[in-house]
């Protein structure tokens, strides 16, 4: 389809330009992503022969099949890693949804300064915090449980949901909190009929975020927090896969396949949302 | 006692004090338009009435109870806001019942209220759309029928037809005066725009910088502004105001020269003006071509042609920018840069003191009816 917008007009140059730009960026990209899935298509035999093929010969997807007996918990740590970000993102919405709102329309003291530390959080990443963290949690009695997981990658995402989700809340218009104040609804009655539904794109935006960082970020606090093998999520668990001589490396990139996929569906589902909650203009009212 | 009364009302935003003390009363039923430039501090006002913003000092009571602390529905009072304020993911029907799904309103009583509303706005059809989908007029006839259907004592109106095309403008003016007669409730609506509150109004409130600089009916204002800012910001386009030096006052008003010439301008005479620094106030209307009791020769230095009027610019001596304008009926014989003669008479003319208060005009205005003069209840 041509655009006949002045703006996106270029040249043949240009445009071979631009392709060869994104060619270069998906490259890199998908680079692994490519490598990985061929990796789980050879069989292990021919993983390490010499010269390296990077085409799979004798392809098969019996790594996706063989994976779950070697790993009976496969499933398990599956299942795990979708719950902790799916608990660790409802919890995160419900705290972020109603603080983003106090932050936008409540003039209150210390506000400024609160923001500003918020940004400075997102500089830490949970890695440099984690002797901290593990003693917070020891104290708290949750090391070894699901919450070891969750609480911590739940904090993480509150100051930045925060950041994001005010942003999009300063451009609904006030006039329409007056509108309903004036005709007699309370604050809460106008947050829950009149902010929350026009805030929705915001707030899928807040929720991708959160579940993909739960999901990422879940590796580390796993790894630290938690020693019950049944509560691991796929990126520890993949850890199984590593024997005492080898690494079974089709299986292997096989299960973080698997793994990465209910990220995929996620995303590819809500992307519109993400799209448009990024970029969408003021509300037109 | 009106309906809805304001005793010695301030307003201060920090250091800054936005109303400076307003007494007014108004009348059940009647229209009264706030009007003033921009940070006049009416739409100020009306946000104090309205329950949106708090009043730092004086009392607004409605119906002889103090509202100061009332939040904005125990008024008795709905606004309709200039962005329209509409809900953009409620249908048309959930964007007028929305006041009535506060209230708990039942089912079938919401049904007819808002039924009612639309056929009085004629939006029947249109209850099933989305805001996005209507246009500008239809949208503020959505935003009325949510302050109708609450049924309240007064309707704020807050600039609602700035957003709105000059034709639509025109459309919607009718259509308010006429939803005005048929609800017979009070309305206090808020404009910068003249046209708005000469036509609409039963009373028109001007406000300069926080203070009433008159109130009174349209055409009061029009014929008797009390003072300069009153005189300029009333009319369209706005009054010549030539400098004077006062020559004497007698019996038949205040004898006053400009430029040489003199004119004695029938008004109330004061002791003790002559010789001092007077304005003289020309509506550009009431300059004609020709002579008159006063003589302004000028060249005109842009010449606009509406085809009904001719209006013309020029500079007078003196000044460094258009200062003179005359409104000429018809496309008048007139060409930039040739002189041209232009007259005045002395009963058109209003006279301010060097204080800008003016002096009172004692004229008989038999075309007006004088019930127009005086603002109706």
């Amino acid at each position: 389809m041509k655009s006949n917008a002045m703006i996106d007009r270029y040249r043949w140059y240009e445009m071979v330009g631009i392709y060869a730009g994104i060619a270069l960026f998906l490259t890199f990209v998908l680079a692994p992503f490519v490598e990985g899935f061929l990796v789980s298509l050879k069989p292990l035999t021919y993983l390490f022969s010499s010269p390296y093929k990077f085409w799979p010969q004798n392809a098969s997807f019996d790594a996706y099949f063989t994976m779950w007996e070697r790993v009976p918990l496969l499933g398990r740590y599956i299942f795990n890693s979708i719950l902790i970000s799916t608990i660790g993102t409802l919890i995160g919405v419900i705290l972020i949804t109603p603080a983003a709102y106090a932050f936008a329309r409540f003039d209150f003291r210390g506000r400024g300064p609160l923001l500003g530390a918020f940004l400075a959080v997102n500089m830490f990443s949970g890695a440099v915090l984690l002797i901290p963290l593990y003693r917070l949690m020891r104290s708290f009695g949750l090391l070894n449980t699901y919450f070891a997981m969750i609480v911590p990658g739940v904090a993480f995402v509150i100051p930045t949901g925060i950041w994001l989700l005010r942003t999009y809340m300063l451009r609904i218009p006030q006039e329409l909190e007056e509108a309903a104040l004036a005709d007699g609804a309370s604050r809460f009655y106008t947050f829950r009929r009149v902010i929350l539904p026009l805030a929705m794109p915001g707030i899928s935006v807040v929720a991708i975020y959160s579940f993909l960082t739960i999901y990422a970020q879940q590796f580390i606090y796993a790894l630290t927090f938690n020693s019950k093998t049944e509560y691991m999520p796929l990126p520890v668990g993949l850890y199984a896969f590593f024997g005492r001589q080898d690494v079974i490396w089709n299986e292997l990139m096989a299960a973080s396949f698997l793994g990465v996929l209910p990220v995929f569906v996620v995303f590819i589902y809500l992307q519109r949302y993400l799209v448009a909650g990024m970029t969408a203009g003021a509300l037109k009212t | 006692m009106g309906q809805l009364n304001f005793s010695n009302i301030h307003k201060r935003f920090g250091a800054a004090e936005i109303i400076k003390g307003i007494d007014l009363e108004v009348e059940k039923g009647e229209f009264v338009v706030f009007v003033g430039p921009s940070g006049c501090g009416k739409s100020t006002l009306l946000r104090m009435l309205a329950g949106l913003e708090e009043v730092t000092k004086g009392d607004i009571v409605i119906d002889g109870v103090k509202v100061n602390e009332l939040p904005p529905v125990k008024r008795g009072i709905a606004m309709v806001f200039q962005s329209y304020a509409l809900y953009p993911h409620m249908t048309v029907f959930e964007n007028i019942a929305f006041p009535l799904r506060v209230e708990r309103t039942k089912e079938e009583e919401l049904k007819e209220k808002v039924h009612a509303a639309a056929r009085i706005l004629q939006l029947d059809q249109r209850l099933e759309q989305k805001p996005g989908q209507l246009s500008g007029g239809q949208r503020q006839r959505v935003a009325i029928g949510r302050a109708i259907v609450r049924e309240p004592k007064i309707f704020l109106f807050d600039e609602p037809l700035s957003n709105l095309d000059a034709a639509l403008r025109a459309e919607m003016r009718i259509e308010l005066t006429k939803l005005h007669k048929r609800l017979k409730a009070t309305m206090i609506y808020v404009t910068h725009d003249q046209v708005e509150a000469m036509t609409m109004a039963d009373r028109i409130v001007v406000l300069n910088s926080g203070e009433i600089a008159q109130n009174g009916a349209p055409l009061e204002l029009y014929h008797k502004p009390e003072n300069l800012f009153v005189a300029g910001f009333i009319g369209n386009p706005k009054m010549n105001f030539l400098p004077v030096t006062c020559k004497g006052a007698g019996r038949d008003g205040v004898k006053v020269e400009y430029d040489g010439r003199t004119i004695t301008v029938p008004v109330a005479p004061r002791q003790g003006i002559e010789g001092s620094k007077l304005t003289l106030g020309i509506r550009p209307e009431h300059i004609h071509l020709g002579q008159g009791d006063l003589d302004i020769p000028v060249a005109p230095t842009v010449i606009e042609r509406l085809g009904a009027n001719t209006v013309v610019y020029a500079v007078l001596p003196g000044g460094d920018t258009e200062n003179y304008c005359a409104l000429i009926p018809g496309s008048a014989p007139v060409r930039t840069d040739e002189t041209m003669e232009t007259g005045v008479f002395a009963k058109d003319c209003h006279l301010f003191d060097e204080d800008g208060a003016a002096f009172e005009r004692r004229v008989e205005m038999k075309e007006v009816d004088p019930e127009l003069l005086v603002a109706t209840g």
